[in-house]
């Protein structure tokens, strides 16, 4: 019988080894913290609900600590969640993602207005500046690369660019991305007034033109071909991006415009959001370099913002009364759809209650995404 | 017009194919094996897996793709071409993207199907040919004066030069000297990413102005076809003629007023213009017959 008792504690002691009490470290209850955060903001917040909900939830499911060897982790090979984060590893869930936003994405604003286009590419100044502060607190080209990409402030291009570049950064540079895009109502404001003049923030714009069918699928079609023709190794993201607002547009493959704006970004968007949370295991993710990332991600908004904004002033000195660009919407260049455009009009309408700048804010938005993905394809051609 | 159109479209299409067809020479197929490197003369080199020190031949398949080899076609005498015959149908024959296959040229080849039948000792060239037997994928002159266990091969995967080569690599790169990384290399010369600001800034900006050019020219060029011909516009006066970018809210309230004006349906009441009720029994308006579409049965 005490033979027996000593077994049944013995086995009870090496089960008690196997259980997250046993393996937990302070890094773990961090990370669960931090997920809590994300959790709480997400809900109480509604920071970005759809990203911060499943980021969050895979924070708490990557620090879960296990003991090794049960191909439990993200990063065992064999386990389930390891099988869902090749998605993200192999760069195939972000371009599946930007075949749903440009399935749900309207260009009109942008083709009525093409000169809000420039918005967008002056607004990646922000990945640029980024790049250049990476290098100098020493951070490797492909590291700085893959750090930069936050400035575009656009999830899944961040996520495919680090997962091509620097893998073993992904999961910061996928939580300060999605960080700082929930926190754009509080970065981009204080920036914008402080480079706006008040005369400036009461500009009107034109209402923009009504555009025909045929202008939205020559938009689809050319401006695929255009941008990936220059640079081919954004052909993945543009591609599909293009892809998805052709069978938007093309009023003909309704059904397939609707499941890709519909379940399947849902389900991309649950799997992405999850596993890139996972991956954020307290043992690889809480690093200095870790830290060094989330300030150069706040940086790299504030210059993206700065980029916009000052773009449209300069623009606006070779503009006729009237024509001129309200430079409120400059900082809708930085591709958080549709959050920055939001902004535009919020910090528009503090000034002038009837100037709604949401319309006109939505064509350098989306001229942002197209602009950060030609970035991405950029750093991807010149450092891998 | 859509004759013009017509043709401009069938022109691309076929201006696509020319370019798709003279690309078809870079198609990933077996045109993509290449030999990289050859021992005749193996003393003390490396061993077959029989333990054999032997000749051999190394195949690289340049492609991004797997390539398999399995029924091309091994020679040393361009008279035979179809003197090696790769076997079909074994997954050992499939090479991976950008990596190496070796052959032994011992002229045994019972002993495996990378068992070559003949040996390199007297042969002055080595080809391949693809499946048909007769179509060339690649060949070498090999020269008369071998060294004993000094490879001949391409100093780099892209190299179009034979030499001989310091050390022999077979199943490997041939070029095993320590390499820069692109980003290393760009950072050397660019350590501020000042460069890289530039030239990044200049492509996104060349990327969207010339989106932005051909859209603000496609713009003027549906506004233009929206507008009525002359001939069919009504005389305009005033700034009214001028101003071509009217909203069509303006446009629609225009067109309102001179039509209840033109019917006589407009009313005044206190000078404010309003849509009142017609008092009479039917009218379209209220009429169920215009309104609802039948039910399906």
């Amino acid at each position: 019988m005490g033979k027996f008792i000593d077994f049944i504690i013995e086995h009870l002691a090496q089960f008690l080894q196997f259980t997250a009490f046993a393996n937990m470290t302070i890094g773990h209850v961090i990370m669960i913290c931090v997920g809590l955060v994300f959790i709480y903001l997400a809900i109480a917040k509604e920071f970005e609900p759809m990203l911060l909900i499943p980021i969050g939830f895979g924070i708490l499911i990557g620090n879960v600590a296990f003991a090794p060897g049960y191909q439990i982790g993200v990063y065992e090979s064999g386990s389930v969640m390891n099988y869902l984060y090749f998605g993200v590893l192999q760069g195939i869930y972000p371009p599946l993602i930007f075949l749903g936003i440009g399935a749900m994405t309207d260009f009109s604003a942008l083709i009525s207005n093409p000169k809000l286009i420039l918005i967008g590419a002056a607004a990646q100044l922000g990945i640029f500046g980024a790049y250049c502060i990476a290098l100098a607190l020493g951070f490797s080209p492909t590291e700085a690369g893959a750090i930069a990409i936050i400035g575009g402030a656009d999830g899944p291009t961040a996520i495919f660019l680090s997962s091509k570049l620097a893998p073993e950064l992904m999961g910061a540079i996928a939580i300060a991305a999605y960080s700082y895009m929930a926190l754009v109502p509080v970065i981009q404001p204080p920036v914008m007034r402080l480079l706006t003049t008040p005369k400036e923030r009461l500009i009107r714009m034109k209402p923009p033109r009504v555009v025909s069918k045929v202008e939205k699928v020559i938009f689809a079609i050319a401006g695929m071909l255009l941008t990936t023709f220059i640079v081919p190794s954004g052909l993945p993201l543009l591609g599909m991006l293009f892809f998805g607002n052709l069978l938007k547009e093309s009023g003909v493959t309704k059904r397939l415009a609707d499941t890709a704006k519909g379940p399947m970004i849902d389900i991309v968007t649950i799997l992405i959001g999850l596993t890139v949370g996972a991956s954020t295991q307290a043992t690889t993710f809480l690093t200095v370099k870790s830290v060094g990332i989330f300030i150069l991600g706040a940086f790299s908004f504030v210059i993206a913002t700065f980029g916009g904004v000052m773009f449209v002033k300069i623009i606006n000195l070779f503009l006729k009364e009237g024509n001129k660009m309200n430079p409120l919407i400059g900082n809708a260049g930085v591709s958080a759809v549709p959050d920055s455009a939001r902004v535009s009009q919020v910090v528009g309408l503090e000034y002038d209650k009837t100037n709604h700048l949401l319309m006109h804010a939505m064509g350098p938005n989306v001229a942002g995404v197209i602009g950060s993905a030609v970035a991405a394809g950029i750093l991807l051609s010149f450092l891998a | 017009m859509q004759r013009r159109i017509d043709h401009f479209l069938s022109g691309i299409a076929a201006l696509i194919l020319i370019v798709a067809g003279t690309n078809l020479v870079k198609a990933q197929n077996a045109g993509d094996l290449k030999f990289n490197e050859i021992l005749v003369l193996n003393d003390s080199s490396s061993v077959d897996d029989f333990g054999v020190h032997t000749a051999w031949i190394e195949i690289f398949n340049s492609a991004y793709n797997t390539v398999n080899i399995g029924g091309c076609y091994l020679t040393d005498d361009l008279g035979n071409p179809t003197k090696y015959w790769i076997p079909t149908g074994d997954p050992a024959t499939k090479i991976s993207s950008r990596n190496y296959m070796v052959f032994w040229a011992d002229d045994k080849p019972t002993r495996g199907i990378f068992h070559l039948n003949f040996h390199l000792k007297d042969a002055k060239t080595i080809a391949l040919f693809d499946a048909s037997g007769k179509t060339l994928i690649d060949k070498v002159e090999l020269p008369a004066d071998h060294k004993a266990d000094v490879t001949y091969g391409r100093p780099t995967n892209e190299s179009q030069n034979w030499v001989y080569l310091e050390k022999s690599t077979p199943g490997a790169n041939n070029d095993y000297t320590k390499k820069k990384s692109a980003g290393e290399s760009f950072v050397e010369m660019d350590p501020f990413g000042i460069g890289m600001t530039m030239i990044a800034m200049f492509v996104v900006f060349s990327a969207l102005t010339i989106l932005f050019i051909i859209y603000k020219n496609m713009g003027r060029f549906f506004i233009r076809k929206a507008i009525p011909k002359k001939e069919k516009m009504p005389v305009m006066v005033g700034n009214i003629a001028k101003d071509e970018e009217m909203s069509g809210e303006v446009n629609a309230a225009i067109a309102l007023a001179l039509y209840l004006y033109q019917s006589e349906l407009h009313d005044e009441e206190n000078t404010v213009l309003t849509i009142q009720k017609v008092s009479r029994n039917y009218s379209p308006w209220s009429s169920k017959i215009y309104t609802l579409r039948k039910s399906p049965r």
